[in-house]
This record gives C-alpha cells, structure tokens and sequence, in this order.
C-alpha cells in the first residue's frame, strides 16, 4: 500500500490472487451504480448510433466535429436546447456551419446552414423519417425549415464530378 | 447469404427494421449463460446474414461500456457522443472483415479507445493553433471542450459511494479505467475489457486481480471494512 511510485504492475498486493468473494461483488456493484450516477450515457446516443449504423452503409465521409456553441450549461443529447446553438463540421476539403433556431412555436426545428468554400452544392438532411434536399446558394448559403426534431445528418456532394459525399456525426434537433 | 436486405434499402427501411427489436424478445430465446462477448459475436454472425435485430440489441446493450471507455481517456461529452457512434458506424463497416467474431467485444472497446486517444490528441493541437489566433478568442469559446475536469462525485449524495469514488480515483489511471468498465460488466466479459486496456491476462475475474486488491486495501484504510 505504501508502494506509491510503483507502477500498477509492480509489487504484488496482498489477495490478488484470491479469488472473487462477495465483498469484491459488493463493491464493484456499488462502484458500477456510481460510474452510471457521476456520468451517464447521453440520452438518445443509443438512437443517434443506430442511425449513424444505418449511414454507414450509404459509404460517405464523415465529418469531423470541429465546435458546438451552445448556451452554457446545456450539453447537446441531455436536453437539447434550441436558444442560439451553432456547429462546426471539418473535413479536409469542406466546412460546414449549422446555426439552430426554434421554427413552428418549437415544436420544429430551423435550420440555417453555410458550406465554405462557397459553391452551390446539394444539401441533404437525413433523418429516420428520410430525407430532404436542398442547394446552397452561390454563397454557400441553405436552410431546411420544420424539420422535425431527433438523431439528424447533413450530407453534402462535393464539387468535381463523381460521387464524393461527406457526412457529419449524427446529432441530435 | 450476404443479401442483407435490411441494409440494401433506403435509411428510412433499415431504420424500421433495426428499431423493431426493441419492442419484440429476441427471436431465439438467447442463453442466461450467455455472455456480453458472446451476443456480440452472433450479432455481427446474424449481421451478415442481412438480419440487424440481434446487433440493435447489442447496441442498446453495450453503449454504456464505449461511453465510459471513452470518457475514461479523457474526452468531453460531445466528441465523446460523436466517438460512440462512429465506433458503431466502424462495426458496421468492418462487419465483413472481422476474422474473429468472438473478439468483437474486444475489438469495439479497442477502436473506442483509439478514436478517442486520436480526438483528445487532435484536440489539444487545434487548442494550440486557436489559441494563436486572437480573433478565434470570442465570448462563445468559453463552451468549448476543454479536455474534461474528470467526472465529478458531486452527484454521488451516499456517504459510502463518496468514499468509493475518492478510493477509486487514489488508484493508477489504469486501474480507474480497468474497474470502471468491469463494474458495467458481468465476469466472463471481463477478460475481454482487460485485453482492450492491454492489461495482463488473469488481471481481473478468475482472481480478485491487483487493481480490485488495491482498492480493496484503500477502502480499508478509509475504515470501510464491510460491505456486504
């Protein structure tokens, strides 16, 4: 015990090589209960990786998660609040920011987008329910409106010919 | 044999199919024996077969134990909700290619593991170059991911599980991740999770294992001898 500068495997500790009894049961029981109290999984991350398993499928980039701005205190998945939220989405050839905002009295979502750089590329919002597709504007600009809260993901075709699509992480409207 | 019809279709299609499960038992009445690492396997084994019900199930099951190995490298809520779900996007690509069907289990935790050791290293470089760029520095910052303080034992309200938890963080890194994880799992899975922390073999389940022995010897110094 008073081996502190050992490293986890260095010494031996007294009942190592005992085995299993109801105390270690008890406290591993105790522990598994506040592992789940101090940090519980995300409500609606199960959802959102059974829909991201069904993205997967259609092969795009995913996109990396640059940044989410969102009022303080709210963590995106716990209870998704709509006051001002923006994301960041990176890829090596792409940018997107999204910009959220309450539509229809909350019960629907807006959603404003911009792709940088700047192209008129077709927009997709995917969802559980389907799809819908837009353009950007030769700003880079596009917008969904009424979109129906739950696990979402934006696909975006690239310039250049072929069919180069990249993704972001599904989130949560 | 690898039609997967449940797959071949319209996101929309497969969506229903892989949420059904949930509101059904399971078609072939599983085995009480049967463990986290063996569901895991038939579920990629069923995958292939085009049948989705099986590996929803196991999604729903072993979410908690990626969630945690992730936070457990230090990575916040966020990124970490967005690593959960590309670990599973990963299983779903790789379903094909993973030779061992019984080292699924291992193999989720180890890809977790990596993606989220990747994100905390890319992190700290893009918080480098950020921090170099005054214009970056706006008030809406301040919400950005800072690494994570750690989880916190505020919530933890019994005076007995405040001790735990204080035991538990007095031990090495390793150790914490190791008895975080086993403590969401039953014991023939723990093999699996102490591989995928490339923690010795026998560290934990056939015998008590040093981790568990250390926060045994903790505890006892707090004067919390029984707890059964």
């Amino acid at each position: 015990m008073s081996r502190k500068h050992e490293n986890a495997w260095g010494a031996p500790v007294p009942g190592e090589d005992e085995p299993l009894d109801d105390r270690d049961v008890a406290v591993l029981e105790r522990l598994g209960r506040a592992v789940r109290d101090v940090d519980p999984v995300p409500e609606g991350l199960v959802e959102r990786s059974l829909f991201a398993m069904t993205l997967a499928r259609l092969e795009s980039e995913v996109m990396e998660l640059q940044q989410i701005v969102a009022p303080a205190g709210s963590v995106r998945g716990d209870a998704p609040p709509l006051e001002a939220r923006t994301i960041t989405f990176t890829h090596e050839r792409l940018t997107v920011m999204i910009a959220l905002s309450a539509d229809d009295d909350g019960t629907h979502v807006r959603l404003d987008g911009w792709v940088a750089p700047a192209d008129t590329l077709a927009v997709e919002l995917r969802q559980p329910g389907g799809e819908r597709t837009t353009t950007a504007d030769a700003d880079g600009r596009f917008a969904f409106t009424a979109v129906d809260r739950g696990p979402s993901s934006l696909l975006v075709r690239l310039p250049g010919g072929g069919d180069v699509t990249v993704s972001t992480p599904v989130i949560e409207l | 044999m690898r039609g997967r019809p449940g797959f071949s279709t319209s996101p929309h299609e497969v969506r229903t199919a892989m949420t059904r499960a949930t509101e059904e038992p399971l078609g072939g009445a599983p085995d009480a024996d049967e463990s986290l690492g063996d569901r895991a396997a038939r579920a990629v084994l069923e995958f292939r077969d085009g049948r989705t019900d099986a590996l929803t199930d196991l999604v729903r099951e072993a979410t908690p134990l990626l969630w945690h190995t992730v936070r457990a490298q230090g990575v916040d809520r966020d990124v970490a909700d967005d690593v959960v779900q590309s670990t599973w996007a990963a299983l779903v690509r790789h379903a094909d290619t993973i030779a061992e069907p019984k080292a699924v289990l291992k193999w989720l935790l180890v890809t977790a593991r990596r993606a989220a050791w990747e994100t905390v290293r890319k992190g700290r470089a893009d918080l480098r170059r950020r921090t170099e760029l005054p214009d970056d520095l706006t008030e809406g910052s301040a919400a950005l991911p800072d690494g994570g303080p750690g989880p916190e034992a505020e919530v933890l309200t019994d005076e007995r599980d405040r001790i735990l938890w204080s035991s538990l963080r007095r031990l090495p890194a390793r150790c914490q991740e190791l008895l975080r994880l086993v403590s969401l799992a039953d014991r023939p899975d723990y093999k699996a999770i102490s591989a995928s922390i490339g923690m010795p073999v026998g560290s934990i389940g056939a015998t008590r294992g040093r981790c568990l022995a250390k926060l045994r010897a903790v505890l006892t110094e707090q004067g919390e001898a029984s707890w059964t």
